[in-house]
Parts: C-alpha cells; sequence; structure tokens
C-alpha cells in the first residue's frame, strides 16, 4: 500500500482516548463563552440532528407532528419522532427466521415486525432483517419510528364525544392480501384477526369491522396491509375537505425567512403559495 | 488505504477571526494561507454564482506520503457562499488544494511559544506516543461530567510541545514533524470584508470497530425484552404461521435504502464533522451521483478524498444565535463530497523555479449533495 492519506498522520493519530477529552473541552469552552448550558450527557441531548427537520424540531421550531404531515415532509430520523410524541409504545409482533441457502449450508437471519403506536391517531410499522434477534428488533423499532402515520378517526352515526372508528370504507392492499375497513358503531370493538387487531389497537381506532381477503396466511403482507389501509384514512376525499385549502408556509421557508433577518423577531407575512400536497 | 478518519470537533475558537496556522485543521473563521510568493488570488475568492466573497467553511490539513514522494505541506481549503441562493446551487462552492511541490529536507521548526499554548493547535509530532500520552492522561482520567481544569489541559499541552521540539533536536528526521504550536498571542487577521463563520478545531479519529455501531443502534427505553419474544412465539396455537416470508431490504416512509445506510454510519460516531479516506469510497446518502469531471491540469479521473457530514452544519447553527452576521440556513446539504487529483498535480509554473520549493494552488471538484 504505496499511498497513504495524512489527514490522520497530521495530527499524530490521536486514538479513541481523546474522543472524552474533546467533547468535554468543546463543552466547557463553549459554557464559559455563552453560559450555555453543559451537556449533561444523557441520551436524549446527544442527538446531533443530520437533516433540516431535524435541526429545526431540536431547536423547538416544529412542535407537533402535525406540522410535519401537513407539508407532507419525510421524516429521515427517528429521533424527531422521539421528541415530538409522548408515551410511543413499541411491540414486537413477530419474529421469523429467514433462510437464504449457500454453498456451505442454510443462512439464517431473523426478520422482525414492530409496530408502534402512542393509541390516539399515530401509528408505524416497521420490518427489519438482522443476523441477530437484537440487532433486528432495534432496527426495525427505528424503522417504525420513521413511518409514523397519522389516522384519520370519524363516527359511524351520531358525532356524539370523540371519534372512534375509521371515516368511511377504506380499502389497503398488500401483496394478494386486501383489508377492508367499514366504520363500524360504539362498542362493536375491533372485529379483526389477531394480527390486524394489534396494530388498529396501536392506532387508536375502537370499532371497526374488517374483511379481508386473499392469502392472509402471509401475515408480513397481512399487516402490510392493514397498515396501508391506515394510510388511506386521511388521502379519502370527504364532504369536509370540500373547502378551499388556505396554503401556508412550509416550515423550511418558514423558518429560513426568519432566521436570515438578522434577529427580528416579527413574524413575516407569507412568501410564496405552496402547490397542495397531499397528506 | 481504506481507512476512514473522523474528524469530531474539538475546541471552539475564542475569536472567530484569530490566526491559526496553515498546519491546523479547523471549521470557519478565516483561511490562514502560509506564505505563498504570489497571493491567492482574488478570483478564487469569489462565489462563481453571485459574485461575492466566499466564506471558509474547512480548513484541512491533508499531509501525503506516497511512494515516490510525500508531500507534508498540503492544506486542502473548502470555500463556500452564504448568500440565500447560492447554498443549494453547487457552483457556489469552491475547494482548493495548496501545496508545496518540492519537498525540504529540513522542515520548518517553528520556535515555541509556550506561555500560554492555546488548546486549538492540532498538530503533534507522533514520534513520542507514550510521552505524550502520559502527559495528556490528566485529562483522559477524568470521566465526570465537570468542567476540565483548562489549565491542566494547558499545561499538558505544554509539556507534550517541549518534548517533541526537544526530540526533534535529538534525532535524525524520518518523518516531518508537526510540532505543537503555541500562539504568542492570539492575533486576529484583518479582513473585515470576508464573511466569516463560527470557528472550532478538529481532532482526528480512527473509525473503529462494527460494535459501535451497534450499541450506538439502542433505543433507549424499548419496552420489548427477549423474554416477551419467546412467549409471542409460543401463541401460535391458532394456526397461524408466518409463511413465506423472505428476506427484505430496510425501507421506511421517508428514507431508502442508501440513506439508511448513510445514516447508520453516522449514528456510530454522531459528531463527526467529516470523514477523510485518502482513496476510499465515499458514502453516498442517495443512489445517484452526479458525474465526476476529471482533473484540469492532467486530466485525470479525480479520486475521493473527504466528505464533509451535517454535524458540521448543526454546530454552525448552534454557534451562530448570537451573532447576526450571516445566515447559513440556506444551506441545507446533506454531505459535501470533495475529490482531488490523484496524481496531487500541480500548475505548470512552478516547473520553472529549480531551487526552490514553490506552492500552488490547484481547484479541486466537490459534489454537493442536497437535503430534498
Amino acid at each position: 500500500m504505496a499511498e497513504r492519506g495524512g489527514f490522520g498522520r497530521g495530527f499524530g493519530g490521536r486514538g479513541d482516548g481523546e474522543g472524552g477529552r474533546g467533547g468535554r473541552g468543546r463543552g466547557g469552552g463553549r459554557g464559559d463563552r455563552r453560559g450555555g448550558r453543559r451537556g449533561n450527557k444523557s441520551e436524549e441531548e446527544k442527538w446531533v440532528p443530520v437533516t433540516k427537520l431535524g435541526r429545526l424540531v431540536k431547536s423547538g421550531n416544529i412542535t407537533s407532528l402535525e406540522q410535519i404531515y401537513l407539508h407532507s415532509l419525510p421524516v429521515k430520523e427517528h429521533q424527531i419522532v422521539d421528541a415530538l410524541t409522548k408515551d410511543l409504545k413499541d411491540e414486537v409482533m413477530k419474529i421469523t427466521p429467514v433462510q437464504k441457502q449457500t454453498r456451505a449450508g442454510q443462512r439464517t437471519r431473523f426478520k422482525a415486525f414492530v409496530v408502534v403506536g402512542d393509541g390516539n391517531g399515530h401509528v408505524g410499522l416497521g420490518v427489519k432483517c438482522a443476523k441477530e434477534v437484537a440487532t433486528a428488533i432495534r432496527g426495525a423499532i427505528i424503522l417504525a419510528k420513521l413511518s409514523v402515520i397519522p389516522v384519520r378517526r370519524g363516527y359511524w352515526g351520531n358525532k356524539i364525544g370523540l371519534p372512534h372508528t375509521v371515516p368511511c370504507k377504506v380499502t389497503g392492499k398488500c401483496g394478494s392480501v386486501t383489508v377492508r375497513m367499514v366504520p363500524a358503531p360504539r362498542g362493536a370493538g375491533i372485529v379483526a384477526a389477531r394480527v390486524p387487531k394489534k396494530v388498529l389497537q396501536f392506532a387508536g381506532i375502537e370499532d371497526v369491522f374488517t374483511s379481508s381477503r386473499g392469502s392472509t396466511k402471509t401475515l408480513g403482507n397481512f399487516v402490510k396491509a392493514t397498515f396501508d389501509c391506515l394510510m388511506k384514512t386521511y388521502g379519502f376525499l370527504t364532504p369536509d375537505f370540500w373547502m378551499e385549502t388556505r396554503f401556508s408556509n412550509s416550515p423550511y421557508q418558514q423558518y429560513t425567512d426568519l432566521l436570515s433577518k438578522q434577529a427580528t423577531k416579527a413574524i413575516l407575512p407569507p412568501t410564496e403559495e405552496i402547490p397542495p400536497v397531499e397528506v | 488505504m481504506g481507512e476512514v478518519i473522523l474528524a469530531m470537533p474539538g475546541q471552539w475558537a475564542h475569536d472567530y477571526r484569530e490566526k491559526a496556522d496553515h498546519y491546523t485543521s479547523k471549521i470557519g473563521g478565516l483561511p490562514d494561507w502560509p506564505d505563498l510568493d504570489i497571493p491567492v488570488s482574488g478570483k478564487l475568492l469569489l462565489c462563481d454564482f453571485c459574485g461575492g466573497k466566499l466564506c471558509l467553511v474547512a480548513q484541512i490539513y491533508a499531509p501525503l506520503s506516497m511512494a515516490e514522494r510525500s508531500i507534508d505541506e498540503r492544506v486542502i481549503y473548502v470555500l463556500g457562499c452564504m448568500k440565500k441562493d447560492c447554498g443549494s446551487n453547487p457552483q457556489s462552492w469552491r475547494v482548493l488544494r495548496l501545496q508545496r511541490c518540492k519537498q525540504d529536507i529540513e522542515s520548518k521548526d517553528e520556535p515555541l511559544k509556550a506561555e500560554q499554548p492555546e488548546e486549538e493547535s492540532t498538530s503533534v509530532a507522533e514520534d513520542k506516543p507514550t510521552s505524550q500520552s502520559s502527559s495528556v492522561k490528566v485529562c483522559d482520567d477524568e470521566d465526570s461530567d465537570s468542567d476540565i481544569d483548562l489549565d491542566d489541559l494547558a499545561q499538558a499541552l505544554e509539556q507534550a510541545a517541549t518534548l517533541a521540539s526537544n526530540s526533534k533536536k535529538q534525532d535524525g528526521t524520518k518523518h516531518t514533524r508537526k510540532i505543537v504550536e503555541g500562539p504568542v498571542a492570539k492575533k486576529l487577521i484583518d479582513d473585515l470584508t470576508t464573511p466569516v463563520l463560527p470557528c472550532f478545531y478538529i481532532y482526528s479519529q480512527r473509525n473503529s470497530s462494527e460494535g459501535r455501531m451497534d450499541k450506538a443502534n439502542f433505543v433507549g427505553g424499548s419496552s420489548i425484552s427477549l423474554k416477551e419474544i419467546e412467549k409471542s412465539s409460543g401463541n401460535e396455537s391458532e394456526g397461524e404461521s408466518w409463511e413465506g416470508e423472505a428476506y427484505e431490504y430496510d425501507k421506511a416512509l421517508g428514507a431508502d435504502r442508501t440513506y439508511l445506510k448513510f445514516k447508520k454510519q453516522l449514528d456510530a460516531y454522531p459528531e463527526q464533522c467529516f470523514r477523510y479516506s485518502y482513496g476510499g469510497n465515499a458514502l453516498f446518502p442517495v443512489a445517484n451521483v452526479p458525474k465526476l469531471g476529471a482533473c484540469k491540469i492532467c486530466g485525470s479521473a479525480r479520486r475521493f478524498e473527504l466528505q464533509l457530514m451535517p454535524p458540521l452544519l448543526y454546530f454552525l447553527q448552534e454557534a451562530s444565535d448570537d451573532s447576526s452576521n450571516f445566515s447559513i440556513d440556506g444551506w441545507t446539504w446533506l454531505t459535501i463530497i470533495i475529490f482531488t487529483c490523484p496524481k496531487n498535480c500541480c500548475s505548470g509554473t512552478c516547473d520553472e523555479k529549480s531551487s526552490n520549493s514553490c506552492r500552488c494552488i490547484v481547484e479541486e471538484e466537490a459534489i454537493v449533495i442536497q437535503d430534498d
């Protein structure tokens, strides 16, 4: 290996032991200078956001997931969802071994299905394959958090109390499995097979009738079809949405304008119209 | 050659305009040009798109040792434009590689001013690692969250610096020494027209093994334990069987497989400011990558050298809360990947000078990948 990049050599190759010192020293310097808080190194505060949306969430400019859903911004960091939702529960639905035939025998990996949700309109589904069970579960939780979607709930009949069922008949499909959800009166409960029932409970739907078709034995597809069905609840145009939308600035534009104006804190008028996005 | 070196954030500079030397790697601040025969031409410091002045984003000291020759005086400067529209335009970024062509046998022996060595200088002679590490261990033993005693740190660095200079005088040189330099006073660069980003210094860290990544992936507060899994897998009495599952690539609603791999590397070391891997492979967050140009001077295909990572933006943005001279909110890049000429060629003019080594500046290429 004739060539060697010298960047590390230029520093004399400080090893791992310097990591803590550098971090603490840096915190010290900043603390002295700005009087800011010293990092107390809990897991929470170690999050260094990667995307623009992450930076906005970390700085507290975005306070709810609904602002993200309104503009259909892709969520690329699971810490965003952690920061914006309270009490998000997760559950492993299944871990199956998945095998691949190699010349030296079979290679087994584990596939984990995890559903996360807060029981109040937000649910996410994550699927991850990994060589070890624990890695698969951790990865699936992260993927589930990245896929959290809002679930629209409505009424079966009288609009008394809080919404408890799906707003209309919706159907979702994955592979050969189609799942159809039909609004149910209060007290009907979730009438579904065991696997989609779990997902619907996490979503916060209290009463629903379901009907499924296709090879529901492939439970991976079954649970994904249910999830797809829930995604469609907010995509269905009902007369409530007939009113013309008033467009607002996406958080990116809103906060760019604000911060570039050199410390004036006035709310700026919307600068441009954004084309309608599907939520 | 395939090894990746990560740059972690070090000390903040006391003043953003303070002068370091060109052996220092830092983010922000003003560029430290080594003594040049011809000063850096103005055109190179202007934005291609809007014509305004570029500011220094990163200055990286990157010496090389190749088979035929070693270039020890090689610095890479990454310059960017802070105006609103230029942030997303790849034309407004510029990467300069500055190197000394002919190698001097005697390296510069900077006199050590050991009065108040600031912690900023990060080039340390490496021939006496044990003695240095013993002196620096003063700080490593602390694992509490209290403030570091900066006097101890200064003292330790001072000791390391004196050791380095003493050893240089004693042995014959095999490597060129980079000596810890304590600037006498905080000299400021008198350039008030150029925009300046908050400045902090960089130290390097090797990218360690896979075990780190598994730890980093741990999500605190999970309500799942392995025992629960075994219990739930026992509940298969109802005749359900999860059949027909095959391997599936990672996918999320907003993130695809390539991005998730990028994020996994970032999660292993969440504070990495840039990744350096001369001739190695870049970490692309998106699958399609624009095509590279070839080196303008020698025509050879450029090779990956380093890439800037998003935590850099986060740190700069955090620091910019107080001052209001600029806004880097126009910067929404996920990564900036820098490719350099593999032959380290220099512009033709330096062949004429025979005895003295000359310095030349070559413009290299950067690919800016945006975060949509």
